[in-house]
This record gives C-alpha cells, structure tokens and sequence, in this order.
C-alpha cells in the first residue's frame, strides 16, 4: 500500500517535472518563467499552510515567520561564503523546523481562535526582532549586497535558466513528499484530530503530538519556500515575516480551495496573476482585487478547484446524493470556528 | 514618574478608545472584524471633511460616528449577516476585501498625499499641569469620553433590557431567537455601535493623527493586542489592558526603546498561553 | 508668453496622456507591436497604501521631462514612454517588476522610484541585466558610497544621506553658536534611514560646535500614531534644540501632537524634510523656531528657471512638485541628455557617458547638476537650510551650502569607512 502510494507519487513528480521542465521550449518568455516562479513559491508556501488549516484544522496566522526564518538563514549562510547551496538550504530549513518545534510546543497549548491570534503574536515578536536586530539582518532594508552562487553538481544558479529548474525542482519533489504525507496513515490521522480530537484522545492517541508534528512539518517546508524567494531575489527582507503575508498565504488557500491537495496552488496562481494583469493596467489595484474577493465571498464562498472537484466527482457519480457527498467531502467548513 | 504614569493612562486611553469597537462586537457577534482599521480611517476622513465644511469639531465628531455606524449597519445587512454560520477564514477574506476597497476609495477621493485637520481653536491652549506633569486639554478631553464609552457600553450591556438580550444572544443565539426576540436586528444594532465606536476614535483621532489611506492598518494591530490581552469581549478588560499597554510604552521608551515593541508582542503571547481568555476573559466559555 | 506656452504645454500634455491612457487601454501585446519604435523606460516605485504620493510625485515629474522632450520631436522621431508599475513597497515585487519591465515589456532603462529597500533589489537584477538604472528616489549614503554595491550601469540622482547631513550638521552647528545652546535630543524612525541620517547628523553637528552634546535619543517606530512617549521624554530631558529626520504625516503628526504640549515653546526644533510643499502646508500650526532642510521649494533656488517649472508641474497636474518630483525629474534629464549626446539607447554607451556628465538644470545650485564619476552619484544640486515660516515661500534667509565643504568631508568620511 505504502509502496503502491510512493511509486505513484514519484511518477506524479515526475511528470509534473517533464511538463514544467519543457514549458521554456514552448514559451520563450522571460516574464511566463518569472510568473511561473513566483506561483510556484507562493504555491507551496500556501500548500505548506494548509496542511495546518486545511489537513489539521489549525488557523496559524503566523506561518510567515517560518517563510522569513528560511529566507534569512540562507541568506545569511550564503553570505558568510563559507556555505555550498544546498548545506546552507538543509541548514536553514532544519533550523526553522527546531525553531517551529519551540513555537509549535507554545502554541499547541491553546486552541481555535486563541491559537490564531497566538501564532499572530509570536510572528509579529519574530518580526520586530529583525527589524530592531540590525546588525546581523539589515533591519528594514533586509539583507542586502547579494551573495555568490557557487556551483554544485553542474547547477548554476547564477544562470536564469538552472534557477527556473531548481526551482520548479524543488517545488515539485516537496510537493510530492506534502502529498505523500497527506495519504500516509499519519496524514489520515491529522484528519481524525481536525475532526473529533475526543475521540483521537480517547483512542490513546496523543493529540498534542500530532499537532506539533503537523506544525514542525509545515513550517519546514514554508521555510524550503522562504529559501527558493531568498534564492530567486538574493536577498531577505522583514516584510517576508509579517502578517500580511502569513494572511495572503490564507487568502491562496481560500480563493483554491481548503479541501482539495493543489487547490492553494490555483489560489497562488489566481493572485498572482491577477496581480501581474492588473497593476499593469490601474493603480487602483486594491479596489479591483476587493471587489474581485467581495463578490467572490457573496456568489462562491468555496474555492475554485474545490468547485471544479466537487463538481466533477457528482457529475461522475450521476446524482447519485451530492449533498451528502459535499457535506463529506467538506468537513473543515463546519469545524473551523 | 509622575509624568511616566500619566503618560501611560494618556497613551492607555487612546488605545482603549479604538479597541473598544472591535473588542464589544467580538464579545457579542463572535466575529473578528478585520474592517475595523478601515471604519477608524473612513471616521477620521470623514470628520475631517465635515470639519472643513462646517468648521465645527463637535458636528464633525457626531457626523462622523453616526455615518460609520450606518455604514456598519450596510455592512452588517449585506456581508457579515451571510457569513456568521461561515468559518472564521471566509470573514477574513470578507474583511480583507473590505480593507482593500476602502483604502481605495479613500484615496480616490482625498487624494494618496496625507492630510492634516488641525486642533479646534477651542483646544489650541497650554498644557494643563498635575502633580507637576503636563497634559494637554484636548487629552483630558478625550480621556474623558474614553471613561464615558466605557461606562456607556457597560450600563448598555449590564444594566438596560437590549443589553440583556444581547447577553442572551451571547450565549445562545437560537435560544434567544426561540423566545422571539429578533436577534438578526440586534446583532445588526450591535454591528452598528462597534462600527460607530470605531468611526468616533477615528474622528477624535484626526486632530492630532495625519490622515492617510491605509492608516487604518497599524491601528488594526494594535486594537488586536489591547483586545486579546484584556479579554475577548471584555470592555472592562479592554480598559485594564490598554492601559498596561500604555505603561508598558511609558516606561520603555525610558529605558528599552529598542524592546518596547518586542515586549508588548511577548505580554500578548504570555496571556494568551496562560489565560487564553484573557485578563478579564469570562473563562471557557465553549 | 508664459501664460501661451503654459497653455500649450498643458495641450500637448493632455494629448500625450490621452495617447498613452488609450494605447495602454488596448492589449498589451498589439500595444507591444505598435510602439517598437518608441523608447521605453521603466519605473518600479509605490503607487498604493502609506507612501502612493512617492510613486505619484515622482512619476509625474519624470512625466513633465518626457513631455518636454517629446514635444521636442524625441529623438529621431522616436518618443519616450513610461511604463509605470507599483511595487507596493514590496521589495520582491520590486525585483520581479524590474525583470518584468526589462525582459518583458522591452524597457530600455530604469528609472527606479522606489523606497530604498526596493532600490537594493532593483540594483541587484540591473547588476544581471546591464540594464541603465538610475535610482531616484533611495538617499541611503550605503547604496552609492560603499563601492561594494558599485556597478558601471547604475547611478543616483537623489539626494545623499551622508551629504544632507553635513549641510545640515554646518547649519545647526551656526545656529547653536549664535544662540549659545549644547543640549540637543534627536527624534528619529527607527529604521535604516532614520538611524543613518541622525548618526551622521551627530558626527556633523558635533565636527562644527565641538560643544555640542546629545542628552538624549528617541526612536518612535515608522507610522507610529501616538508620538506621546517620546514628545514627554523629550521635555524631561530640557534640551534646547531637537534634530528630527522624521518625514511626511509622521512629521506633521509629531509636530502636533508636540504642540499640545507646548513642546516647541523653549526648544529649537530643526526638522531636515520639513521643507516640502506637501508636508509643509499641512501643519496648521508652526512652531515658533523651526528650521529645515531645502527638500523642495519653488523659492529655493530662487531663480526663475525653478519657478517655472514648479508652475508648469502644477498646472499639469493641479498638484504640488515634492522632493521625489525634482529628484524624478532630473533622473530623466540626464537619461535623455545621454540619448541626445551618445545619439543612441544602448545602456553602455549611455553608462560612459553619464559618468562625469553635467546638465543644466533648475535645481542645481548654479544651475548645473553633476552625475560625479568617481561614485556615480547626484552632486551640486541645490541643497541648505533656513528658517521656516508657515506662509509662502515658507523659508526665510535660506543659505545655499557649499559643495566644496561637503565634498571634502564626505571623502573623509568614506576614508574612515574604508571606501575611498
């Protein structure tokens, strides 16, 4: 079984690589990889969250910071010049995952809402902790001045191209080990204790644990997204770690879909490229983006590919009770406070 | 220290001042309302419109409350009436919408520059002084309606029939409902006085703050942190925990101005791990 | 006459903006084709939220050059347009927007206007591309002074940091001895640029009046509403002047906000971004003594070239010219100067021209701007300080300072940095 899951997940990882590896012999466009790096940052950094919100039903608003510690440690590795890439990236990301096994251990002894704002406060201490700590991260500025790209293993990441290849890579292999842990049994029972937490206790499960597992895990592969947007812009900056990015990160996932394993990833696809589109045509972009998200609240209120899922698996099954199999498919809708 | 301690109830007060709104719809509605940042810039805009036409302070300080606590109600029909049986995540999205729209709106109208309303004449005199530390008139002043907002709200809730209702619907919504009182109406004239508190600091604010689309967003944070560490719905806890807040500003700015920031964060990450209700919170209340 | 050319400016203005307005109205591609004749340049800067008035200040002076020189006949017939995108003071999106504008749209040059964070980023992808950049609007002193950050193809027409500070330190350091006070407090944003030019304010002050003494610092957060903490710390501390880099509405609200306490009644207050029509206008109440820096004012240089361009710019866009907007507009001038004097848009050839060049200009201090070779840097332009009065032209006695006095100290400071 977990044999069978892994086999077609390294298949799915591998032609999702082949499809994103040929799209720059199809598109020639600089501006189509850029997007495309963006989205795809974004994306897992989005996925990452939701494993939290979507698979365990914890609402982390602090998440950013995780994002922020990646990107900084790697760039301060980098910047010793001391560091090959991918010792500074296993560097940054273990010492985000230690740092989120402290937080998570805080956070996890509060629930629902007060874990909300929790994860809140701890970011924003994170985040004027970089501000204020300017001799070693810049301040407001960010690390700055860039950083040399030595090459490994024939990559050269000072070549735009190998930078699309690793980065499109490292996406997808971390998407591939997201989903191979959403369908392990551990993944499964994150589900249990998003759903009925009782009764995970009551089987002598250890909730907690579960919790903090999902909250280290997460936050690493949030950490391996802040690494990539330190990579990509040779350079961190504070705004990486403050809270409206922890909320766009939300509003990925609610503009995709919360129940469904990419739906984050259209959700980053949707703000980014709308960002692209209209910024280029008005500079009242808040006002379009608003309405956009404000009509979308009162007509769809679920998102797009959990629509498109839903849709699609009561078109197959006829009409055969979709209410039921909405209700579940969609229990995170009931259960979040 | 004299002038610390004032300081700290001055710059307390303020705080309270704008948190009181959100902390009072939270406390009833169970909903966090991210747009209240914004109904706080479009008070202060507002007044300060008004102020220009008319020249009169106190006519611009009702109008203001009074247009935002409308515009609360038209919010409150429209959006967040929909959204109460929703998760919490989709009232952000709601919010953070608003948030956008609003900040636009703003600056369509008065322009992205800042603006400045300037002190009523009436208020443009020295610093009264007591115990040998200075305060401003037009701080007593809003200390003063601060104290009033409080008590206000707190003989509203406590003390009068609507507010007995609404500690009702509090607690249980469909029972309340069952017993034929129209809950929706109360949740709306609930929505309208968070929203119309909101428009007041911001009207109040104006004087003394520049006004400028998205000043609204540092308020927010702040409203957030006085309302969670005095106690989610908690007015009275509100009051305490700005003012702890103040003190905590006061004295840092003394001795740790670099940390004072940090350490406001850490109060609200100790309480919330310790007392996740609050200082003042009604202790599990699910 | 002026009030025919006025008009005729306005005319042509309004009919390239309504060109533009209906070209990029169409789709961005067929836009693309059409206009491969044209010279584009690229602006990365801030459009929404705190600070919009950065983007829309600037841009509309680089408007009012592009105009000129388009009405002009351009260059060989080729016009130049601005493309225009907001960062939204986010430095990743300045850095995706600047290899946007380059790789995408086609953008011969850089005309960057963001905050000086986003500079940085934009400096790193012209560090890729080769792309001419000129940074119009980051007066952090690091980004032009350490030579580490120095590439050929980037230049800076802002004002310095480090150079403001000397002319302010001069300043105070007379106006102190005139009036016999030591006691000074600073009050300052806590972030990079606050912590800079008020360091730097301090070796000055403290280089010119020996006697100086700094009895206390205060360090409000950017954006902060309630400056009360700070305004009472400073009047314990009884100093009897204040030097203040805070900028905008965070100014005005602290000078308010310091009103009610009577704070500026005994104090000297000497403010370096108070002189800016947009900033200035908004305090309803002035302070007694106050003094300020020249950031923009159509009465300093007062010369006729500087008011009519304040005029043309506030006709054009019912608006008044800020500290972004000269600082914009001269960025363009000597961009488009290179294309007239090199005959071509190649950034190289461009580069080595810049290097060194001078342009007449209405805001140099005698009417030439210098892009200095050694540092590609903005030097000569007209910078110094006066006593403010809350009326036009809002600055009395205005002193020019000497650019040989700040060149020299600037170099002793960049020794000891170990950068010259």
């Amino acid at each position: 079984m977990n044999n069978r899951l892994l086999s077609s997940t390294s298949l799915w990882v591998i032609v999702a690589f082949i499809i994103v590896a040929g799209l720059p012999s199809v598109i020639a466009s600089q501006m189509v990889l850029d997007l495309i790096i963006h989205i795809a940052i974004f994306g897992l950094f989005a996925i990452s969250v939701n494993l939290l919100i979507g698979y365990t039903g914890l609402i982390s608003f602090g998440h950013a910071m995780f994002y922020a510690s990646g990107a900084y440690a790697f760039g301060l590795l980098m910047q010793t010049g001391m560091w090959s890439i991918p010792a500074a990236m296993a560097m940054a990301v273990l010492s985000s995952a230690l740092l989120a096994l402290i937080v998570g251990l805080i956070c996890t002894k509060t629930k629902e809402i007060y874990f909300t704002f929790l994860t809140l406060a701890i970011q924003m201490m994170f985040y004027s902790t970089i501000l204020s700590w300017q001799t070693l991260t810049g301040g407001d500025q960010g690390l700055t001045g860039g950083f040399k790209k030595p090459i490994f293993l024939g990559i050269d990441l000072a070549n735009t191209h190998h930078v699309y290849y690793f980065i499109a890579g490292v996406v997808i292999v971390s998407l591939g080990l997201l989903w191979h842990i959403t369908k392990s049994p551990f993944g499964y029972a994150l589900r249990m204790v998003r759903d009925n937490a009782a009764r995970v206790e009551f089987l002598g499960m250890n909730v907690r644990g579960y919790r903090v597992a999902a909250f280290v895990i997460a936050a690493a592969f949030a950490s391996v997204a802040g690494v990539l947007m330190s990579l990509y812009v040779s350079a961190a900056y504070p705004n990486f770690g403050y809270w409206t990015m922890s909320g766009e990160a939300i509003f990925m996932i609610m503009l995709g879909g919360v129940n469904t394993f990419l739906g984050p990833l259209v959700g980053a696809t949707m703000l980014t490229l709308l960002n692209h589109y209209v910024t280029a045509h008005t500079k009242y972009y808040g006002l379009v983006l608003g309405t956009i998200i404000l009509l979308y609240v009162l007509l769809l209120r679920k998102g797009l590919l959990d629509i498109v899922v839903e849709r699609f698996i009561a078109f197959r099954l006829g009409r055969t009770k979709p209410a039921q199999l909405v209700k579940f498919d969609n229990p995170v809708e009931s259960r979040l406070p | 220290m004299m002038t610390q301690g004032l300081n700290a109830f001055v710059i307390g007060m303020l705080l309270f001042l704008v948190a009181s709104g959100l902390t009072l719809i939270f406390g009833v509605l169970k909903v966090v309302n991210f747009t209240h940042g914004s109904l706080y810039m479009m008070g202060a805009y507002l007044a300060y419109y008004i102020y220009g036409i008319t020249d009169s302070y106190v006519l611009a300080v009702i109008i203001a409350s009074a247009g935002i606590a409308v515009f609360g109600v038209f919010l409150e029909r429209i959006f967040f009436r929909r959204l109460y049986q929703s998760n919490f995540l989709m009232q952000l999205l709601m919010c953070y919408g608003w948030i956008l729209v609003l900040d636009d709106l703003v600056q369509l109208m008065f322009g992205a520059e800042f603006q400045s309303m300037g002190m009523p004449s009436f208020f443009a005199t020295a610093p009264l002084m007591i115990a040998g530390a200075p305060i401003p008139l037009f701080y007593i002043f809003l200390i003063g309606i601060s104290f009033l907002v409080a008590l206000a709200v707190w003989m509203l809730i406590v003390k009068t029939s609507f507010g007995s209702k609404v500690r009702a619907a509090a607690t249980n919504t469909s029972m309340t409902g069952a017993l034929g009182i129209n809950t929706s109406l109360l949740y709306a004239g609930v929505f309208a006085l968070g929203a119309g508190l909101a428009g007041l600091a911001g009207a109040l604010a104006a004087p003394v703050r520049s006004l400028v689309p998205g000043m609204g967003f540092s308020i927010l944070i702040e409203s957030f942190i006085v309302t969670v560490i005095g106690g989610m719905g908690s007015i009275g806890g509100a009051l305490v925990a700005a003012i702890l807040i103040g003190v905590c500003r006061s004295f840092g700015s003394v001795g740790f101005p670099m940390f004072t920031e940090i350490g406001v964060f850490a109060l609200m990450a100790v309480v919330l791990v310790l007392r996740p209700d609050g200082l003042f919170g009604k202790g599990a209340q699910r | 006459m002026t009030k025919i050319s006025l008009k005729r400016r306005r005319i042509l203005g309004a009919a390239a903006s309504l060109g533009v307005a209906g070209a990029s109205l169409g789709f961005p591609s067929i836009l693309r084709a059409q206009t491969a004749q044209t010279i584009k340049i690229g602006i990365p800067t801030i459009m929404s939220g705190r600070i919009a008035q950065l983007g829309i200040s600037s841009t509309n002076g680089a408007q009012l050059e592009v105009d000129a020189f388009n009405a002009a006949g351009g260059f060989n017939g080729q016009m130049v347009e601005l493309l225009i995108r907001d960062s939204k003071g986010k430095p990743e999106e300045s850095s995706r927007l600047t290899r946007d504008l380059i790789n995408s749209d086609k953008c011969n040059f850089i005309l960057d206007c963001d905050a000086s964070n986003g500079a940085f980023a934009v400096h790193e992808v012209v560090r890729g591309t080769g792309t001419l950049c000129i940074h119009a609007s980051p007066e952090i002193s690091t980004l032009t002074a350490d030579p580490k950050m120095k590439i050929p193809n980037a230049f800076r027409t802002a004002r310095q940091g480090a150079q403001d500070a000397i002319v302010a330190g001069q300043y105070a350091a007379e106006v102190a001895k005139q009036n016999n006070f030591t006691k000074w407090m600073t009050i300052g944003p806590d972030y990079a640029y606050g912590r800079d030019t008020t360091a730097l304010f301090v070796r000055y002050l403290k280089h010119f009046s020996p006697s100086a003494q700094i009895v206390g610092e205060a360090w409000p957060k950017m954006s902060q509403p309630d400056y009360t903490e700070f305004i009472t710390k400073i009047m314990q501390e009884k100093p009897q002047a204040i030097f203040t880099c805070l900028i905008g509405g965070d100014l005005v609200s602290f000078i308010d906000q310091g009103n009610l306490y009577g704070l500026f009644n005994e104090i000297e207050v000497f403010a370096v971004a108070l002189a800016d029509f947009t900033t200035i206008s908004k305090v309803k109440a002035m302070p007694k003594r106050v003094h300020s820096g020249t950031r923009y004012l159509s009465a300093f240089p007062n010369t006729q070239a500087n008011k009519a361009w304040a005029n043309a710019y506030s006709a054009k866009f019912k608006d008044s010219p800020t500290n972004w907007s000269w600082q914009a507009a001269s960025g363009m001038d000597f961009m488009l100067e290179a294309i007239r004097q090199t005959k071509s848009v190649d950034s190289k050839k461009m580069s080595d021209a810049l290097r060194g060049m001078q342009i007449k200009s209405p805001f140099g201090s005698k009417g030439m701007l210098t892009l200095r070779a050694s540092d590609q840097t903005l030097v000569d332009y007209a910078t110094g300080w006066g006593r403010i009065s809350n009326k036009l032209p809002f600055i009395e006695n205005a002193k020019m300072a000497d650019w040989g006095v700040i060149t020299d100290l600037e170099l002793k400071w960049k020794k000891e940095n170990g950068w010259a």
